[in-house]
């Protein structure tokens, strides 16, 4: 399920290398073939070595300023397109009333939020400041059973590193919380979300790209960028509580409802 | 002898903290049927202040005359720590150079136990919260964690109460080659317990291919009269 529309030049070009070195070892040793199962297992175990140190730390909190994102206009299905907006925000203000799990794409443009990319290197977590579950990026692993697996407003994710960019592939969405992407549309239980999470500016910044593809929604792959800034270690992160219970905040959201969601 | 002090310092110091990190859920280890059996079998009746024997005696009478739905539950309130370790969803850990994170399947917030040696704030200016704050540091195998700035009015299996000067310590061993995790709670505060309230649940791995579940709190639902974690078996 893992596609990979990050650097797709860049590793293209690296496997035409790996195969232009293999001719050119062919003609230059005679015995190739004897020496080339032994030189086989040296590389990978070097090479998966070499992988696992170079793997990027994104561990740390992150933040979005005022000029960290990069959003063109979506290009939507005639029926995303003609969706009644008024609706759309009157739901979204009683998702929040209620405290409901806002999900992805919400939680990742809400700042701060913390990366903890586990020592083992087998799952990231990416949680947040509000009352609102975590993300669980598994590494190299595959999409549970959709049969099985209940979708959530998150849904899950899987990842795997491709050189220093760490490509993440969501699916199985839930219909609860805040669906609004950023460009336009909504996220439905068909949506398909790529991330390529990639350390940039020394590692002071990072550059998440999100590529939204949906018959319901795009006639096209919908891309935008994020940029994190990271914060000073000794960072605490904040809790942002959600309280259902409290009468006067759910007249102050619905009564009548806002039209525009935070 | 100073040498060897020296030297085991030295080894301690240097050592790669233990791995906590991964999917930890509760089990039937004691025979005791139920979740809540578990723990009546393995944790002890904290030995309380007669305010709080009252309290309990009050709370229990409430339950008994057949009110057993908290405020909290039914409007899908915050959870308060220690909460998400004794109930039967699981939680994980996140363990990087600077932290160990609990992450909650359950309607509460994440919990940061900060390792990267800081002290607690001043109690003047902490702003007290549902987890408290906590820092942790490695003795050998061990995690040792002590917590404070808990928002009053919380619980803790026995029966015992936080209140705003309360302080948990904790230690995390790992056991049975790192399928077991084995907390000992420490629970203090002279102007609730007798004497600290000290237990000791274990939790178990999850299978290596085991994920987060969603958690269903909706307190708009007319049929909320509680928490509901969807537990679909895969």
């Amino acid at each position: 399920m893992l596609t990979t529309p990050c650097n797709r030049d860049q590793l293209c070009g690296r496997s035409k290398y790996r195969l232009y070195l293999w001719g050119r070892a062919k003609q230059v040793f005679k015995n190739i073939d004897r020496i080339v199962f032994a030189a086989v297992i040296v590389c990978s175990s070097l090479n998966a070595q070499d992988a696992k140190n170079a793997t990027p730390n994104l561990s740390g909190y992150w933040q979005l300023q005022f000029d960290s994102r990069n959003v063109p206009r979506a290009k939507l299905t005639p029926q995303a397109a003609s969706a009644n907006q008024e609706e759309l925000t009157k739901r979204d203000m009683f998702e929040v009333r209620w405290c409901h799990a806002f999900g992805v794409p919400y939680l990742m443009g809400t700042s701060p939020l913390q990366i903890a990319q586990n020592r083992t290197g087998r799952e990231i977590a990416v949680v947040f400041s509000t009352r609102n579950p975590g993300r669980h990026i598994y590494l190299d692993r595959q999409h549970p059973n959709s049969e099985t697996f209940d979708a959530t407003s998150n849904g899950h994710s899987i990842g795997k590193w491709e050189g220093d960019t760490l490509i993440v592939d969501t699916i199985g969405f839930g219909e609860e919380g805040l669906t609004a992407i950023p460009g336009g549309g909504r996220r439905t239980k068909d949506a398909h979300l790529v991330e390529c999470f990639k350390l940039i500016a020394g590692g002071s910044q990072l550059s998440v790209d999100s590529t939204w593809t949906d018959p319901n929604t795009f006639t096209q792959p919908h891309t935008y960028e994020f940029r994190y800034h990271r914060l000073p270690k000794g960072f605490e992160m904040p809790n942002v509580d959600c309280d259902p219970a409290d009468e006067a905040r759910g007249k102050f959201l619905l009564n009548p409802p806002g039209t525009q969601v935070p | 002898m100073c040498l060897l002090d020296s030297g085991y310092v030295a080894a301690q110091s240097a050592a790669k903290p233990v791995d906590l990190s991964g999917s930890w859920e509760r089990r039937d280890d004691v025979g005791g049927g139920s979740y809540g059996g578990i723990f009546e079998k393995i944790i002890p009746k904290a030995i309380l202040k007669p305010e709080y024997i009252e309290a309990n005696r009050r709370e229990t009478a409430r339950q008994n005359a057949g009110d057993v739905v908290s405020f909290a539950l039914k409007w899908c309130q915050t959870f308060r720590y220690p909460f998400l370790m004794q109930h039967s969803a699981a939680w994980r850990i996140g363990q990087t150079d600077d932290e160990v994170i609990q992450i909650p399947e359950i309607h509460t917030f994440v919990r940061h136990i900060y390792m990267d040696g800081r002290k607690h704030p001043d109690p003047q200016r902490l702003t007290p919260s549902v987890n408290g704050h906590s820092i942790g540091r490695w003795e050998g195998n061990v995690l040792a964690v002590d917590s404070i700035g808990f928002t009053p009015g919380g619980g803790t299996p026995g029966g015992g109460h936080i209140g705003a000067s309360t302080r948990l310590t904790e230690r995390f061993a790992l056991l049975d080659g790192g399928k077991q995790l084995k907390l000992t709670f420490t629970w203090d505060d002279p102007s609730i317990y007798v004497k600290p309230h000290t237990y000791e649940p274990s939790y178990y791995r999850s299978p290596e291919d085991s994920y987060a579940l969603g958690d269903y709190c909706h307190a708009d639902d007319p049929l909320q009269q509680g928490s509901v974690v969807r537990q679909k078996q895969v």
